[in-house]
């Protein structure tokens, strides 16, 4: 079978009324281009959401609707071919987030972002995956992790920060409450991420624990679109914290990693429904509205404004608004500020789903994220504080690129930071 | 054959086919879409969907379309939204409460109702037919529009766009004779009808399961959609 042929099927598989009824509603009007960061950065009509989903409507027509067949046999509409599909792979892996704020704009209310998802199954279904992501699955799929946190990589690090950081960090213990689940990031990254938050948890009383079988929540298959390597990386997830019988999982700061296990997990597995899943923001929120820790108030004030950067997956899409900014009330009240659009109309950072492991999309993400240091600068902000390292990685390399002195910090950090009583 | 019997011929009989075609037409790509099936949303919700849904609407229908900043995106699409926003509200009062046309859905629902005054139908009409103007100008002229125009969007506008002419023509008696302008009035609106469950035109009946879906994802995740 041709490319065309499998990505076609793909598309047509996937097409339920979930997907025609949208892709129906449509009434090509291109204000969705506006919502978009790409295309407000550079300016490139072929980044408007509308057009990354060409192909998806395409096939629909072709395959499925009377009008679309008759287009095809009269050669009104050029039937998709190879060349197409290598074209748009380029449009919706490099040049899209997945960010979901076009859906927001669309005056027909389409979730144009899961749209754009399904175009990259039938892609990756294809084998168009760009060269970067596909190797990074793969590497996900030989050792477990796509930054190669190997079983061995995995028990060094937990060593290593256990010691350096002096901080317990239960692993594969029977009968803990709760599984934690780093992203690789974090655990090649931003280790501090690990001890902090760690140092939370022990703070709280929380009765946790890591697991060595589930310890890559990154979903690279995610980010690719492949419903197969998706469901592969979540079970393996579901089936550690089945074996630990714990009740909850909790994702720490990434975000592609918890829209796939919160929100589209138990549409491809099984996942036991008394099993909750949450957010790190949601439960250090909790710890201090409870009272399980104290955090001193405005430690962080008399620094410079503090923006608080919305990322798309754990904010617009997570759904974990209010628990960011209450918390940054608390730490710093006075030098608080809110970047302009913020909570689920925020602008994502650019690097999310995927588009960071992409070299070729590199122009595209530093264009964005000028965007996001524009927004810091009218607010005010000298820090930029976020949950999620996928974003916090993407500024990094955004203010080096640009050569700003904007400052970085994450959210779990600056809880832990600002945490009262030593340990 | 006079203008009076095409006239008979095409607000009886053809009329009547195509506003059967258009039910039926509808009817049956509704009946495609549906039948295409909905699995089940098993994800447990940390919101509420209804809410959410309701929130869309009325962002969707009661705000959004009149005050534009509401959502940040009116900057460049301005023409979309004024004249867009113009053209549907302008459209959907002519036909529900122009003297004439509420007079048509009398003969066909049996009740009618009280209507707009002379004046203010007819510089709605005006407004309307202006503001198609302006979003074709607006296909050719914004980037992204004009990318996403085909053959099928001109044939769209041009097949909406004759009746409100012909229409607008006629009850000012200008350059044909009455019956001659109603007739051709009343045929570009029988093709309108016929046309409408083939094409795009039909989005105002899938605009309620995309409002839907999307109020209902983001009530879902607790979010304001």
């Amino acid at each position: 079978m041709t490319t065309t042929q499998i990505a076609l099927d793909t598309f047509v598989a996937e097409t339920g009324g979930w997907v025609a009824s949208q892709l129906e509603a449509c009434t090509r009007c291109g204000i969705c281009a506006e919502a978009c960061h790409f295309y407000q950065a550079t300016g490139n009509p072929d980044f408007s959401p509308v057009w990354k989903i060409e192909v998806l409507r395409k096939a629909y027509e072709q395959r499925m609707t009377l009008g679309g067949k008759l287009k095809a046999a009269f050669g009104i509409e050029k039937k998709i071919d190879d060349q197409e599909l290598i074209d748009w792979s380029k449009l919706v892996y490099e040049a899209c987030t997945v960010c979901n704020k076009c859906s927001m704009a669309c005056p027909m209310g389409i979730e144009l972002g899961p749209l754009i998802h399904d175009v990259r199954s039938g892609l990756a279904a294809a084998g168009l995956v760009p060269d970067d992501l596909a190797a990074a699955v793969q590497k996900q799929l030989d050792e477990g992790s796509p930054l190669g946190v190997t079983d061995d990589v995995f028990a060094d690090r937990m060593d290593w920060v256990q010691d350096d950081w002096e901080v317990d960090i239960p692993i594969d213990k029977e009968g803990a409450d709760t599984m934690v689940v780093f992203s690789s990031i974090e655990i090649m990254k931003f280790p501090e991420n690990l001890a902090d938050i760690a140092r939370i948890l022990n703070r709280a009383g929380e009765n946790w624990t890591l697991s060595s079988k589930g310890r890559e929540v990154v979903n690279f298959g995610f980010y690719e679109g492949s419903h197969e390597h998706t469901a592969l990386f979540l079970q393996k997830l579901i089936d550690a914290a089945e074996e630990l019988k714990v009740k909850k999982i909790v994702v720490t700061e990434c975000g592609h990693a918890y829209d796939a296990l919160r929100w589209t997990a138990a549409n491809l597995i099984d996942v036991p429904k008394e099993l909750e899943i949450t957010h790190i923001v949601a439960l250090m929120d909790k710890f201090v509205s409870e009272g399980k820790i104290k955090l001193k108030k405005g430690v962080f004030d008399g620094g410079g404004g503090i923006g608080f950067h919305d990322a798309c997956k754990i904010q617009r899409r997570g759904g974990h608004i209010e628990e960011p900014r209450r918390l940054l009330n608390i730490l710093a009240p006075d030098s608080f500020r809110e970047l302009t659009p913020n909570k689920e109309q925020g602008i994502c950072c650019g690097g999310g789903g995927g588009v960071i492991a992409i070299k070729e999309a590199d122009p595209y993400r530093f264009a964005v994220f000028g965007l996001k240091i524009e927004q810091a600068e009218k607010a005010g902000a000298d820090t930029v504080v976020m949950a999620c390292s996928n974003c916090r990685l993407q500024f990094l390399d955004g203010i080096q690129h640009y050569g700003s002195e904007l400052k970085i910090k994450g959210l779990s950090n600056m809880v832990a930071e600002a945490m009262e009583g030593g340990d | 054959m006079t203008w009076t019997d095409a006239l008979e011929f095409l607000r009886g009989p053809l009329f009547r086919i195509a506003f059967l075609v258009f039910v039926a037409g509808l009817v049956y790509r509704l009946i495609r879409v549906v039948a295409l099936g909905w699995p089940k949303d098993r994800v447990l919700s940390a919101g509420s969907k209804t809410k959410g849904v309701a929130t869309t609407y009325a962002k969707g229908i009661g705000i959004f379309p009149f005050i534009p900043w509401v959502k940040q995106t009116f900057n460049g699409n301005a023409v979309t939204f004024l004249a867009g926003a113009m053209f549907h509200v302008g459209l959907i009062l002519v036909i529900i409460f122009g003297t004439a046309h509420m007079l048509a859905w009398k003969s066909l629902l049996g009740f009618g109702w009280p209507t707009l005054p002379v004046p203010i139908i007819d510089w709605l009409a005006a407004a309307t037919i202006v503001a198609m103007v302006a979003l074709l100008v607006n296909r050719f002229t914004h980037p992204v529009v004009r990318k996403l125009s085909g053959p099928a969007e001109f044939l769209n506008w041009t097949l909406v766009f004759l009746p409100m002419v012909t229409g607008y023509l006629m009850t000012h008696h200008l350059f044909f004779r009455y019956e001659a302008l109603f007739s051709l009035h009343m045929l570009t609106v029988d093709v309108m009808l016929i046309w409408i469950p083939f094409s795009r035109l039909s989005h105002f009946v899938f605009y309620f399961f995309s409002r839907t879906i999307h109020g209902a994802q983001f009530g879902k995740r607790a979010v304001t959609p």
